[in-house]
């Protein structure tokens, strides 16, 4: 069987142009999408756009703010970059959050007064880190001794780690004499990072965001180990025969993960609330999914995606004060954005197929 | 119902599969269907029952010419077709499945279906539980289940593709009564086969094909050396490959017992010199992947050993991990190269990468961009460093296998390691083998081509159906005991 | 099929489309930016007259905090209505609101992010309405020496409390429910037949718990004083949900709280929760035949919900308190403060003077001039309920004979009366 050469050498331009035509389309679709749904409730979607805008950016306290949203936003982005390239829906994510602050909380609990402050909050960061760790490892053994697929382990998982939060903050670590939903009672400030005035945005915590965002585009570019998550995550049985070890290396990608997750988590808890409260997670690492699977592998996107959909978030609050709409209207942004991207993909790739 | 397909043409890219074919069944004949692997046997097959649609040419059912374009539209003319492996629904059970596939009516009554089952198996003596699930019916049974199936549909005539791969002896009895009782009541069979032994004691007429082409037929009985003849009409090619000096062995099997859930393998006890090459002849499907997958580690023997010569001393291997036997010098090159062997978005240099051992946490770009260009230039790979996998043609896709394959190696397993390449490379691709052998590597290959087993082997070992001969020298080989042992008859193949 | 789906990503994940995903999100992005103030202009001019007419009479602008929804029939409902109130009584009155302030309904919003932003929409006092913010309400008065900020029902700003914290512009107010409550338990004791009430709590803490006995005292109180029926023939179970309100998953889902006490024998449920569930599962109840009655909380109007089946609603008229707390922020004498306000006595339900009141249910019918003989008795000091001899649920001495609570044994109450079945602090 001879094979025809011009349908393979078939330039990778066109092929990126065609991406782009799709990707594009899908952004004004799904742009247009949101208009209808703004419209059909009555108002304009200038005036949204506006109050967002305006949510986001009007003062110095949202400002802060969507850096405070950001942190987590890209820890967890990073940790769903290793999963995702090893082929992995590690929706986890969350449950992985909520035990890194868990973790951390308990190491606060048991260090304050043993320990100066500065060395605790340190060593509180750890233990988050080692928690979502372990909470990665469960699940990555689950899936690879125990044969679950991920997406399910990493759900049950995060009923677990809710669960546990909730336990912890209306039993043992409740408020003396209150059992409150505005969690455990907050911590010292010593005990809090340093934050940027009298902002919400910790520089400390932005910092170890931006390293570990760094961090994780290198090693996806330039380790061996970035190369064989790769070659795992889009052929687990060539990857076996060229000789990867393919189970070190999903229970790895499920470890860093869990690492950057645990860390976002203890972030939270030192950072943001200095206290646990029951939706520690702030649902950041579900936008964290949908940050990936908008960007796909490239963790150079993670940074800007992650800025406009933090700036969606934070600036959503508007929309209640200034609209009286409901703010989960930017969570609808959110998720047409990557569905019409995942669309755009899904044809784009048909088309390819049917071509050649 | 009589069957006339005349002038059938078809072609895949670059193939040719069916060329200028005309076929004759009478109603109430079981009519063989024999030729080697690529013959075009199943894709005439596949026309007639609407699976694939042909080029040219005209297919008549008792005289009146019919467009089939779906498997559905088969199912109309009445022609049903019996798969190599059943397309039915594992997890469903059998009533499941019955009714499935039929004309839609809104409600399923499920009585009557059962009770139409039953009719038609016990026509044919087939027992089978309606309620169980088709996962775990035997070979055997699924194909009982689909014959039911389709007769259900009133289909007139049967295709069968290679039925009796997989299946007991007794269900080979009881669906050759079947079949011979379905001819009794007037209906064409058409029995695809490449099993002389089965095909002379079930068929009335055979047509045996060859490259594409009709090159004769008979009645049953004829000679089994005038259906070989047919077969593999032709002289066998002149071995190329210089013989082997070495005496010493590079691996050495223990009675082996391999297998997956279609057929159990037995290899008897073999030894295979350092520098040797073994051809692993036979039909696709007949163990040779099983065997070749057991002896790179990858799928764990039932009973038997495997020993690898490794640092001159020979090493137990028998339960090892796939990375042990890498560490032994055991290479692997699978013949679904996009598939198994290399990572269609990953370029070159990165294949590269990943095939050399990691010193330190990152990639070393200039060193691994210049073996990949070193590759690229030796292997004569159409491709830039930069060049995904995926992008490449067949032949620079296996050339990159080729690369790739570490230096030095002691035993190297391959599927079908030239399929798809064009002559020249072919050539090229066994220059470097035969560089390799001489080297010390001893090669183990399946191939289709027997010109290629012919050619580069020492010996030869022939599967068939699970069946495993043993291995024959080239020297002492003939096209016609070649052809004899593929159609599964073993007698006189002893040991060379 | 992940397999396949994966395969699809990784074949273009090329470069390619996250460059169009992205870099076509940037320049959306910034037309939009350069449009918003255009657009905050225009709605601003159409609003702009309003708002330099309210400079002239003296405006003014809450902000208020909302841990639920603004239109709950209850906790919310009312302080909410009060912004009303204020408005009418008040020229030149604006306010913004920001409801459902809580991490299950805004996750990633605190409350002290939500004050910042309306403080930075011009509000010049921020009031929170639940006890949950009191971290919330304590940083936001840090952040913004200037504005006061209201904390309702917090006791930070009370000196003579546990919880003091020394910070000028956080305010506590709160209104003396505990006298209503008596009168919504004595109502339902008057209402039950089978002697068996249920009481619907939110989470376990201090207000509550006080709130919870306060019901259970005056229901006793009628039930043996009025009914002159014997103490132990009256069962009083209280079931804490976990919050003020349902949240799937996190709290115990009140329909079904209400729906046990029901099919328990139960013919009296009482609502201390922010929600309208006690009265929906009672309307049912008699819908379908069966004679059961509820006693709302928190909301003036609650008996609208099923008329028939109501007992009555004691709630909190938060209007003239933030009525006050505004007139003296803008006289600039608003300070640190603690106030827990009385019913107005001379009549309970007089909107411009108490901070609670009770009004009586269809259900109750004529025994409501029984419920009366409790309140002018609560009116005239004849009748106080926290006067010993009264134990702790756990039996041990709360009040010794003749032994009349301080304010702050009442607020603290650290245990449910001995007689109430229930948790008395979460385990």
């Amino acid at each position: 069987m001879k094979e025809n050469p011009t349908l393979h050498t078939k330039s990778p331009v066109s092929q990126l142009n065609r991406g782009l035509i799709y990707q594009g389309g899908a952004l004004m679709l799904s742009l247009l999408f949101v208009a209808v749904i703004i419209l059909l409730t009555g108002e304009s979607p200038l005036h949204v756009v506006s109050a967002l805008v305006d949510g986001a950016f009007g003062t110095p306290d949202q400002f802060a703010r969507v850096f405070a949203t950001l942190t987590p936003l890209v820890l967890c982005a990073s940790g769903l970059i290793y999963t995702f390239t090893a082929g992995l829906y590690n929706l986890g994510v969350e449950g992985q959050i909520v035990i890194g602050a868990i973790a951390s909380t308990l190491a606060i609990r048991v260090l304050q007064g043993q320990l100066p402050p500065p060395l605790v909050i340190a060593v509180s960061i750890l233990a988050g880190t080692l928690g979502g760790v372990l909470w990665g490892l469960l699940a990555g053994a689950l899936k690879v001794y125990g044969n679950i697929s991920e997406i399910f382990a990493g759900l049950g998982l995060n009923f677990v780690a809710q669960g546990l939060a909730i336990y912890l903050i209306f039993g043992p670590w409740k408020r003396p004499g209150i059992a409150s939903m505005s969690g455990t009672e907050p911590f010292d400030d010593a005990f809090a990072l340093g934050r940027f005035g009298q902002t919400d945005a910790a520089p400390v915590a932005l910092a170890i965001a931006v390293i570990v965002l760094v961090a994780t585009i290198v090693i996806m570019r330039n380790t061996h180990f970035g190369l064989r998550l790769k070659a795992v995550g889009q052929n687990p049985r060539a990857a076996f025969i060229l000789g990867m070890p393919s189970t070190r290396l999903l229970l790895s990608s499920f470890l860093v993960c869990g690492a950057f997750a645990g860390m976002a988590g203890s972030l939270q808890v030192v950072g943001l609330f200095h206290r646990l409260i029951p939706s520690i997670s702030s649902n950041l690492g579900f936008l964290a999914l949908l940050v990936v699977m908008l960007i796909s592998f490239n963790a150079v996107w993670i940074a800007p995606v992650a800025f406009f959909f933090s700036a969606l978030n934070v600036g959503s609050l508007q929309l209640p004060m200034a609209l009286r709409m409901e703010s989960s209207l930017s969570g609808v942004i959110q998720g047409m954005l990557v569905l019409f991207a995942l669309l755009a993909r899904g044809f784009s790739e048909r088309n390819r197929k049917t071509r050649s | 119902m009589n069957i006339q397909l005349t002038h059938i043409y078809k072609r895949f890219g670059a193939v040719q599969a069916n060329d200028d074919v005309s076929l004759d069944v009478e109603a109430g004949t079981i009519h063989g269907l024999l030729g080697e692997n690529g013959a075009g046997k199943s894709t005439l097959v596949k026309m007639l029952s609407g699976f694939i649609t042909r080029d040219s040419g005209e297919i008549l059912l008792d005289g009146k010419s019919i467009s089939v374009k779906t498997p559905a539209d088969g199912i109309r003319s009445g022609v049903g077709m019996l798969h190599q492996d059943p397309l039915d629904f594992p997890p469903m059970s059998v009533l499941d499945n019955f009714i499935n596939g039929r004309p839609g009516r809104l409600f399923i009554d499920r009585r009557s279906a059962v009770k139409e089952f039953k009719a038609i198996a016990e026509q044919f003596n087939f027992v089978i539980d309606t309620e169980e699930q088709v996962g775990l019916l035997t070979m055997g049974e699924r194909q009982q289940l689909e014959i039911v199936r389709l007769l259900s549909l009133g289909v007139r005539t049967l295709i069968l593709d290679e039925p009796t791969t997989g299946i007991s002896a007794s269900q080979k009895t009881a669906l050759f009564a079947a079949l011979k009782k379905l001819a009794k009541q007037g209906k064409s069979i058409i029995f695809v086969s490449h099993k002389l032994e089965d095909v002379e004691e079930l068929c009335n007429n055979v047509t045996v094909m060859r490259a594409g082409k009709v090159v004769g037929s008979s009645a049953i009985p004829c000679a089994t050396s005038k259906l070989v003849g047919m077969m593999f009409g032709r002289e066998l090619a002149t071995p190329v490959k210089p013989a082997t000096s070495r005496t010493d062995t590079a691996i050495k099997i223990e009675g082996l017992t391999i297998g997956d859930d279609r057929m159990d393998v037995r290899v008897n006890d073999l030894s295979i010199k350092r520098g040797e090459v073994i051809g692993l002849a036979g039909l696709e499907g007949s163990g040779q992947r099983l065997f070749l997958l057991t002896c790179a580690g990858v799928l764990r023997p039932f009973a038997g050993k495997l020993m690898v010569n490794a640092d001159g001393r020979l090493a137990e291997m028998t339960g090892k991990s796939y990375h042990q036997f890498q560490k032994a010098g055991v290479g692997y090159l699978p013949a679904d190269r996009l598939r198994e062997g290399l990572i269609w978005g990953l370029t070159i240099q990165e294949h590269v990468v990943l095939r050399t051992p990691s010193d330190g946490l990152f990639v070393n770009r200039e060193a691994s961009h210049s073996v990949a260009e070193t590759a690229i230039k030796t292997f004569n790979i159409r491709g830039k460093t930069d060049t995904r996998v995926g992008q490449l043609s067949g032949g620079n896709q296996q050339r990159t296998q080729l690369a790739l394959l570490p230096t030095p190696l002691n035993l190297v397993l391959m599927e079908h390691p030239t399929r798809g390449l064009d002559i020249e490379s072919t050539i090229w691709v066994w220059q470097q083998l035969i560089m390799r052998c001489q080297g010390g590597t001893s090669i183990i290959f399946a191939s289709s081509d027997l010109d290629e087993i012919v050619q580069y082997s020492d010996r030869v070992i022939v599967f068939s159906g699970g069946k495993v001969s043993e291995p024959i020298a080239t020297a002492v080989l003939t096209a016609s005991k070649l052809g004899e042992m593929i159609g599964g008859k073993f007698i006189g193949a002893s040991a060379s | 099929m992940k397999l396949t789906i994966f395969k699809s990503m990784t074949a273009l994940a090329a470069a390619s489309l996250l460059i169009s995903a992205c870099g076509g999100a940037a320049p959306t992005a910034a037309p939009a930016a350069t449009k918003a103030p255009e657009a905050t202009k225009a709605s601003e001019a159409t609003k702009a007259p309003e708002a330099t007419a309210a400079t002239a009479k003296s405006a003014f602008k809450i902000g208020m905090i909302l841990v639920g929804p603004y239109n709950d029939k209850g906790w919310n409902q009312a302080n909410y209505e009060a912004l009303d109130y204020v408005k009418a009584k008040l020229p030149g009155f604006t306010y913004d609101y920001v409801d459902k302030v809580n991490s299950a309904d805004r996750p990633n919003t605190k409350g002290t992010q939500v004050a910042d932003d309306l403080i930075a929409k011009g509000a010049n006092m921020i009031i929170f309405d639940s006890d949950d913010f009191k971290d919330d309400a304590l940083e936001t008065a840090k952040k913004h020496p200037d504005i006061p900020v209201i904390h309702t029902s917090g006791d930070y700003s009370w000196k003579e409390g546990k919880n003091f914290k020394d910070q000028k512009n956080l305010i506590n107010i709160m209104g003396q429910m505990e006298f209503t409550k008596m009168m919504a338990g004595c109502a339902a004791a008057l209402g039950s037949q089978t002697g068996k009430i249920g009481f619907v709590g939110p989470l376990i803490n201090e207000e509550t718990r006080r709130l919870a006995s306060s019901a259970f005292l005056g229901a006793k109180y009628c039930w043996t004083n009025i009914l002159k029926k014997d103490a132990k023939a009256l069962q009083f179970k209280v079931t804490w949900i976990g919050f003020w309100f349902n949240i799937p998953g996190v709290t115990l889902d009140p329909t079904k709280v209400a729906d046990d006490f029901f099919n328990g024998g139960y013919d009296v449920v009482m609502s201390g929760i922010d929600t309208p569930e006690a009265a929906t599962e009672a309307k049912k109840m008699v819908e379908a035949g069966k004679k059961v009655f509820y006693v709302h909380y928190d909301y003036k109007q609650g008996c609208d919900l099923a008329p028939d089946a109501c007992l009555g609603s004691p709630y909190f008229n938060w209007g003239p308190a933030y009525l006050d707390a505004v007139k003296k922020a803008q006289a600039g004498t608003l300070t640190q403060s603690f106030t827990w306000n009385a019913p107005d006595w001379k009549n309970i339900n007089d909107p411009d003077t108490s901070a609670v009141g009770f009004l009586p249910g269809k259900g109750l019918g004529d025994k409501s001039a029984q419920v009366d003989t409790l309140i002018k008795g609560l009116a005239d000091g004849s009748i106080n309920l926290y006067k010993g001899p009264l134990n702790y649920q756990d039996g041990s001495v709360f009040l010794k004979d003749g032994e009349k609570a301080t304010e702050q044994q009442v607020w603290y109450l650290s245990q449910l009366m001995e007689g109430m079945e229930g948790a008395s602090s979460a385990k």
